[in-house]
């Protein structure tokens, strides 16, 4: 257990923000999964009582009969958050007076430091790019990602929870989102942190980090790993297994969206969900077939990764203009 | 509580008041430290400022007094207070005068010219605006009526009353102008007068200051009091030296304060290593900060100011940090790459000098060290071009003649002939060129040296038994030693041993009668051996280490073998040919019909005429001994042995199988790099060259699995790299798998003590790829050149273990215990400080090419024959005696080439006088200097007159005569020979009567009856001497 | 009553040196400032004397005639009997002569009085009178040539500054003097190599050199413990610990098969 190193990764002023990740982002996704939940119990409570809900539509907690229906933005909201932008201010204030930007060796084009590593915000796009071919990782995903963003005010139909805290009204939207950022985005930046060395060799963390390490690994496309030669061939396989894989996912995830059941021998994966059959009936074919197909290819993210570090899978489908 | 409580909205109902102010009161402070970590926090050289300031104030203080007292006691002196009242006394004479001029001027005239000044000065002005307008106005009428107005102006009447009038008076411009310019003109005048007033006292003034001046060492009263004041209104910010064309900025005086203030601060003084003055300010002189900076020297982020890690640049992400104080001398190598001797950097010196004599550059190539196989190449490569260069031309002038036969017109013909003539001419230069090229080429061959023997020798030299025990650990037989320990196993040191020994060649070695090892040990201590090798083991160990120690040889030797080196190092005993890349043998010559002789004379091979190596590569040179004297020390040699040493005997080196291993292994290691093996002469550097070592990024060198070691440890930089790699030469592969030993670090281990390893790690630390520009580097056009240049032949040959090439070195001699005695005092070879102001650079020539000046006589020394000790004769080649001449010129900044002043000849009066005087008794010069009669020449301590005529330069022999003890402190020629009358020198002893009536210069004259010394003047001398011993 | 006086400043100065430990920098100051002022007076009344004599065991060994030759001059000065070296001095008394006998060590560390009279060092007839003497650091030499001839002086010091100066016949005398404590400086002539002499510079007046009856005595020694070394041109030197007592007069005597060249 080498702790100096882990101390000097942990200490480098680029990392903090990626530490500081580590504990804000799970509390935060608890604090507001604990609001909504408070929120749904309400509404659930509202529901049950329409007279009591014609008179009193607050839909947040702390809630009691006789309460005020609403509260002016002026002075409630403001003045908390102007407490915050108080308390952040501070932060950033002895941030920046006890962390100096760190100064390295001056620029020499003949020497690149090792491991050489992007700001901490890209690092999870860095991270994709060992585990997808650089025109994939370094110019389509970013992309798609940036449309992805764009779109979702189009895609999504569910007109209901806003200004409020609440899961059980945005399931489907809070899921994805905490897929698509946590497990997806922060995870690559965290491991693209402090588990990436020198080399890009994976180090677990208290491992030293050292320089002359080497390590045997070869990672073989999908179709080599099946024996199948040929150029044409490897790229039909390629084409029929990402097909295979669409037609899966696409049908788990309409599934999902429709909130229809699924069972699968007497296994129920998923079950019945009356609201997301509403959100469905209310969907355009556009806006369907854009959220699908931008889940699936999410949903291929983490299962790429997963072949990549459990079978040494290089690409699946490798093509003279691409890989995947 | 109740249920009202409870039940009111805490959003409504609640209060942020509090935590609203605690949040705001904790930004407040933060902002407050922001900004205290503005001012100071991250600007640390403020409170060093403030801190110099009180300290440095307060030692001025402390000091002043003291010196204040001492120039009271100056002041209070007779010739101060004579100077200081002549001084007043001309001060009052003219006081009067003085007085009265300035009454004139500032009562009278200035208060006239300033009320005459202001009316001048508008109606000026005016018409100057007028002009103006004419000039730059195009209508005519207009020019006109701006002249009539001028015209106007200059008439026109102004009453002006100057004080001292009664009334005033009536000027036009022009009489203004006149009246001002007189009385400006008297006051210039009269100012004029009052500075010829008062010039005498002026002077006085200035010389009581001077005497003032010239009787304080240290700094005076009056600038420590200004040093106080300006201490007073010291303000802090930052202080930087900037340099424009290297973009260099250097903040370092912003905290070292102290480093140039005109007061010598030490750590005593004030209290703090960071306040000390340069402790160099000589150095600093020639070094102007201003044109340096610090950190090209001293290494440091000269920017960096927000901590003293980061202004040191100690860590690891700045690639010039600041030496340590062992390593400071690696700054100057920086810009003084071409040198072997750097003055003041005596580390740098010795790290360079480690460097060479160890044989570094045998396996590392170092631009400048080793050059002569560089420079072979370049020459040959140049004497092509002009071989070529000569074809074309021949050529050319053939198409030329015959076109210029076949041209029409005669013009052209005879352009073109003309061209061709032109051309021929030109060739006889290029064949000048050539043959100087020529000449350099054969100096080379005889410059190239090795640093260890040659191998090819080991037959006839060597006890077979002794080369395995030596291969093994040559450090473990002979301490110290040159040769590194490699780190070989038995069976490689027994092919190694094997093919060294049966590639020995062989040839006649006569055998020789035994000598007497007691003469031999008394000539070996006194001839000059010792300058070079030492003796004895331990602490009885004597003598120089610039070769080897020689207390063992008896044990590895052959005695034959060590009377042949003796009598003459330099003879080998196979030529070799570079051309063929072998040793010629008999057979050759007899092949061609010639007589199996090689020397300098013969040096060109019988097969190919290309120039032979004669000599044996070694810079041991020859003493001249007769072969009695080389066998008596020989004899004593072989006396030298440890007691009942057996060696294992080493059949197996005539095994042949071993020899082809052994071959391998020998290119392996390198050891072609210093020494002369058959079949590897022309092998190349085994090492990575080292010349920009210092700057190589610290990642590429090769820490192997002791990075994090290092790093923890704090030595991950350049000094620590180097360090750990010479004090252990395989550190690097602790740890490391490598089953196959050839992929081990294969340098061998020289077993350096740390002061040694702190001056080579100096030098290399300094060998970087400089940030300077070209124009910083030391590469002088001038005399400076010369001085380089002679240091490698000087160093080379070791000269400084004889004698004393520059100020402050100390000689083999000076310590050895023999010549501490007063009767050996004198026997020291002499110093050669000044040599060049000394001697004729001609015959310095011809002395260093043959030492015994002599021809017949070669068993002697040309000059000093009563010294035991001997010049050698180092066969130089005429390149390295050009060099030796330019450089004893240049350190003593001579002309060259020399040309003798003429002399005034001696009247026949003039010289029966000096003659006289030699002979008197006042005048012992003949009692020590030699006369060349034998008997008493055994005894002299200085050299005969009869040389000096083409040996010395008459302005330095007088200088010598009138002071010897300035130019050498302690030397036997007595000073206060001569005393100072009046603008002459005169005899200090009583003269012979003739002089009394001889107003010249005695020491002039004796210069110049020495230069016009003949045999029989000494003769006759000699006689007379004797005579009046008789009487 | 007035040695009871002065014993009484010593007493009291010894006192204030005893408790000033602490600050010894300052009165070390002082010392070097002004180093008269501050020296405690010699205390002449409890002054102890060492004496003694140095004898010579083993064979007397025969010196060898110097052959002047090469200078008439001086040979004409010995045109009687030859001049035989000084090296080894055995006089009748079966004592050695020209030894130079030091208090080395245990001297108080103070300014020591340098007496105004010079030492005469006289070259007469080629050889310089007497072969050995002693004199205090700073204190004058004077150096007389009486010979009809010139000669040079030439000390060798290791520690003081060399220098070699000529003296012309009956020339006026020399003046020179020796800053730094050095036993011994040989001094010679370059003009006639035999001549040799050599100076002891002590910085404190306890030292003498034997004579003729191969005597010494030291007067005036403060009471203490002391190293007295006796140093002889060939036999070397030799060490001996002694202490004396206030007014005590001690005999400590030599020998010269004692001594061992160093």
């Amino acid at each position: 257990m080498d702790l100096h190193q882990l101390w000097t990764i942990i200490s480098l002023p680029d990392n903090v923000p990626i530490v500081l990740l580590m504990f804000v982002v799970p509390f935060y996704t608890w604090y507001a999964l604990r609001q909504a939940f408070a929120n749904d119990r309400l509404i659930g409570e509202l529901e049950a009582n329409p007279a009591l809900a014609k008179t009193h539509h607050r839909k947040t907690q702390p809630w009691k009969p006789g309460w005020a229906k609403e509260v002016h933005v002026w002075p409630f909201l403001l003045r908390i958050e102007f407490l915050a932008a108080i308390i952040v201010t501070l932060i950033l204030m002895i941030w920046s007076i006890t962390l100096n930007a760190p100064l390295e060796e001056p620029s020499n084009p003949t020497l690149t430091m090792n491991p050489s590593k992007a700001p901490w915000y890209f690092l999870g796009l860095q991270e994709m790019l060992v585990y997808f071919d650089p025109w994939i990782a370094g110019v389509v995903m970013p992309s798609l990602i940036i449309v992805g963003l764009m779109v979702i005010p189009y895609i999504d139909s569910n007109p209901l929870g806003n200004g409020y805290y609440t899961f059980k009204q945005r399931k489907s939207a809070i899921l994805t989102f905490i897929f698509g950022f946590i497990v997806l985005w922060v995870t690559m930046i965290v491991i693209g942190t402090l588990i990436r060395g020198p080399g890009w060799m994976w180090f677990w963390p208290g491992t030293t980090w050292d320089h002359n390490r080497l390590e045997f690994a070869v990672n073989r496309d999908l179709p080599d790993i099946f024996g199948i030669k040929g150029r044409v061939a490897k790229i039909i396989f390629g084409a029929v297994v990402c097909g295979l894989y669409g037609a899966v996912a696409g049908w788990f995830i309409h599934k999902l969206i429709a909130g229809r059941s699924l069972m699968i021998g007497k296994w129920k994966l998923i079950k019945e969900q009356p609201f997301n059959q509403r959100i469905f009936k209310r969907m355009s074919l556009l806006q369907y077939a854009v959220m699908q197909t931008f889940l699936i290819i999410m949903l291929a993210l983490p299962i790429k990764i997963l072949a990549r570090l459990l079978f040494r899978i290089k690409y699946v489908w490798v093509t003279p203009w691409f890989n995947v | 509580m109740s249920d009202q409580e409870q039940d009111k909205d805490p959003v409504l109902s609640s209060s942020l008041s509090r935590p609203l102010f605690i949040w705001s009161a904790l930004l407040l402070l933060s902002l407050g430290w922001g900004l205290w970590d503005e001012i100071y926090g991250t600007r640390p050289w403020k409170s060093y400022q403030a801190q110099f300031a009180k300290v440095y104030t307060a030692y001025l203080r402390r000091v002043r007094p003291h010196e204040a007292g001492f120039e009271k006691e100056i002041r209070a002196s007779a010739d101060y207070r004579k100077l200081d009242s002549e001084m007043q006394a001309a001060e009052k004479t003219v006081s009067a005068q003085v007085a009265e001029i300035d009454r004139k001027v500032n009562q009278e005239l200035v208060p006239r010219i300033l009320a005459l000044n202001d009316p001048f000065q508008e109606v000026r002005g005016h018409i100057g605006a007028l002009t103006y307008q004419i000039e730059t106005t195009d209508s005519e009428s207009s020019k006109n009526s701006k002249r009539q107005e001028i015209a106007k102006l200059r008439q026109e009447k102004h009453s002006i009353k100057l004080p001292g009038d009664e009334k005033p008076e009536e000027m036009d411009f022009g009489l203004m102008d006149k009246t001002l310019q007189d009385m400006k003109n008297e006051k210039a005048q009269l100012l004029q007068q009052r500075v010829e007033i008062l010039k005498p006292a002026t002077e006085l003034r200035a010389q009581r200051e001077k005497y003032v001046s010239d009787r304080i060492a240290d700094v005076s009263a009056d600038t420590l009091t200004g040093l106080i004041t300006k201490m007073q209104d010291f303000d802090i910010h930052i202080r930087q030296i900037h340099i424009k064309d290297v973009e260099l900025v250097d903040r370092c005086e912003s905290c070292h304060l102290g480093t140039r203030e005109p007061v010598t601060l030490t750590k005593a003084d004030i209290g703090s290593e960071v306040f000390v003055s340069h402790p160099n300010k000589e150095l600093l002189k020639i070094h102007d900060p201003e044109k340096f900076g610090c950190t090209p020297c001293h290494g440091g982020n000269g920017a960096a100011e927000d901590s003293v890690l980061k202004a040191h640049g100690r860590h690891k992400f700045w690639l010039w940090p600041l030496h340590y104080r062992e390593n400071f001398e690696a700054g100057c190598q920086q810009c003084h790459v071409k040198e072997i001797v750097t003055e003041m950097a005596d580390t740098l010196n010795s790290g360079r000098e480690i460097f060479r004599r160890r044989g570094c550059m045998g396996c590392h190539r170092y631009e400048g060290f080793d050059r002569e196989p560089d420079e072979m190449t370049t020459v040959t490569q140049q004497i092509r071009q002009l071989e070529q260069q000569k074809a074309e031309w021949t050529r050319e002038i053939g198409f030329t003649t015959d076109k210029a036969d076949k041209t029409r017109s005669n013009e052209e013909a005879q352009r073109l002939y003309q061209h061709a003539n032109d051309l021929k001419v030109r060739i006889t230069g290029l064949d000048a060129k050539i043959e100087q090229a020529d000449i350099r080429s054969s100096d080379l061959i005889r410059e190239v040296k090795k640093v260890g023997p040659s191998l090819k020798e080991v037959r006839m030299k060597m006890r077979k038994e002794w080369i395995p025990v030596w291969l093994e650990d040559p450090h473990k037989w002979r301490p110290g030693t040159k040769m590194p320990t490699f780190r070989l196993d038995p069976e490689e040191i027994r092919q190694i041993g094997a093919f060294i020994w049966q590639s020995g060649v062989t040839g006649n070695l006569p055998s020789q009668a035994k000598g007497d090892p007691v003469k031999g040990k008394e000539a070996f201590e006194t001839r000059g051996c010792m300058a070079c090798h030492s003796m004895g083991e331990g602490n009885e160990r004597q003598g120089g280490d610039f070769a080897a120690n020689l207390s063992r040889v008896g044990e590895k030797d052959n005695y034959d073998y060590i009377v042949r080196w003796i009598h003459n190092p330099r003879e080998r005993t196979l030529p070799y040919c570079p051309f063929e890349r072998r040793d010629l043998t008999a057979e050759d010559y007899k092949k061609k019909g010639l007589p199996f002789v090689f020397d300098m004379d013969h040096d060109k091979c019988p097969n190919d005429g290309h120039e032979l190596q004669v000599e044996q590569m070694t810079p041991m040179p020859s003493l001249r001994l007769s072969i009695d004297e080389a066998r008596d020390i020989a004899s004593y040699l072989m006396t030298r042995k440890h007691d009942n040493v057996t060696y294992a005997a080493a059949d197996y080196l005539d095994d042949p199988q071993l020899k082809s291993k052994g071959q391998f292994l020998v290119r392996y290691y390198g050891c072609a790099g210093c020494h002369e093996i058959s079949g590897l002469e022309e092998e190349l550097r085994i090492g990575t060259e080292l010349t920009k070592e210092g700057s190589k990024p610290l990642e590429r060198l090769d820490f192997a699995l002791l990075g994090h070691e290092a790093e923890d440890q704090g030595w991950y930089t350049h000094k620590g790299f180097f360090e750990h790699k010479l004090q252990n030469p395989a550190v690097y592969d602790t740890g490391k798998e490598k089953p196959n030993k050839f992929d081990r670090l294969k340098m061998p281990n020289f077993n350096l003590s740390k002061p040694e390893i702190d001056q080579v790690a100096t030098f290399l630390l300094g060998s970087v790829d400089s940030t300077m520009p070209e124009r910083y580097h030391f590469d002088p056009a001038d005399q400076r050149q010369d001085i380089i240049d002679g240091w490698w032949v000087v160093r080379k040959y070791n000269c400084m273990g004889c004698h004393q090439v520059h100020i402050g070195q100390t000689t083999v001699f000076m310590v050895l215990p023999r010549y501490q005695d007063p009767d050996w005092k004198d026997q020291k070879p002499p110093s050669l400080i000044g040599e060049g102001a000394r001697v004729n650079p001609q015959w310095l020539m011809r002395f260093l090419t043959n030492p015994s000046l002599s021809d017949t006589d070669a068993n002697r020394d040309g000059v000093r024959q009563y010294l035991k000790a001997r010049m050698p004769t180092f066969y130089f080649s005429s390149g390295e005696i050009q060099k030796l001449v330019r450089f004893f010129a240049a350190m003593s900044s001579q002309a060259a080439p020399y040309i003798a002043p003429k002399m005034e000849m001696v009247s026949d009066q003039e010289r029966t006088m000096a003659r006289q005087l030699f002979s008197s008794e006042g005048a012992p010069c003949l009692k020590c200097h030699m006369t060349g009669d034998p008997k008493h020449d055994a005894r002299a301590t200085a050299p005969s007159f009869l040389i000096a005529r083409e040996r010395l330069k008459p302005g330095w022999t007088e200088r010598w005569i009138v002071h010897p003890e300035m130019m050498q402190p302690g030397t036997a020629m007595p000073s206060g020979l001569f005393r100072r009358d009046g603008e002459r020198w005169v005899f200090a002893g009583p003269t012979p009567p003739s002089f009394q009536t001889y107003a010249r210069d005695h020491a002039d004259l004796l210069v110049r009856y020495m230069f016009q010394f003949t045999p029989e003047e000494l003769n006759r001398l000699r006689a007379s001497a004797g005579a009046g011993a008789g009487r | 009553m007035k040695s009871i006086f002065v014993s009484v400043v010593a007493a009291s100065a010894l006192f204030v040196a005893g408790c000033g430990g602490s600050k010894a920098p300052e009165t070390a100051k002082e010392e070097s400032a002004a180093p008269a002022a501050a020296a405690p007076a010699i205390d002449e009344a409890n002054a102890a004397t060492v004496t003694g004599k140095v004898s010579f065991t083993g064979d007397k060994p025969t010196m060898r005639n110097i052959d002047m030759s090469a200078n008439p001059k001086c040979a004409l000065a010995h045109a009687g009997a030859a001049q035989k070296s000084e090296e080894v001095v055995v006089n009748g008394n079966g004592t050695l002569k020209n030894v130079f006998v030091w208090i080395k060590a245990g001297v108080p560390d103070r300014q020591w009085p340098v007496p105004g009279t010079p030492v005469e060092l006289a070259q007469k007839g080629c050889m310089y009178g007497p072969h050995v003497i002693g004199v205090q650091a700073g204190q004058d030499i004077k150096i007389v040539n009486d010979d009809p001839t010139n000669h040079n002086i030439h000390p060798l010091p290791k520690i003081n500054q060399e220098w070699n100066e000529s003296q012309p016949p009956n020339g006026d005398p020399k003046l020179k003097k020796f800053a730094r404590e050095e036993v011994m400086i040989a001094v010679k002539c370059n003009v006639h190599p035999w001549m040799r002499s050599y100076i002891g510079v002590v910085n404190h007046p306890f030292f003498a050199v034997t004579g003729d009856d191969g005597t010494f005595s030291i007067k005036g020694l403060p009471p203490g413990k002391y190293t007295i070394e006796a140093w002889h041109e060939k036999y070397g030197t030799q060490d001996v610990e002694i202490t004396v007592g206030a007014k005590e007069s001690k005999t400590q005597d030599f020998d010269s098969a004692q001594m061992k060249s160093s």
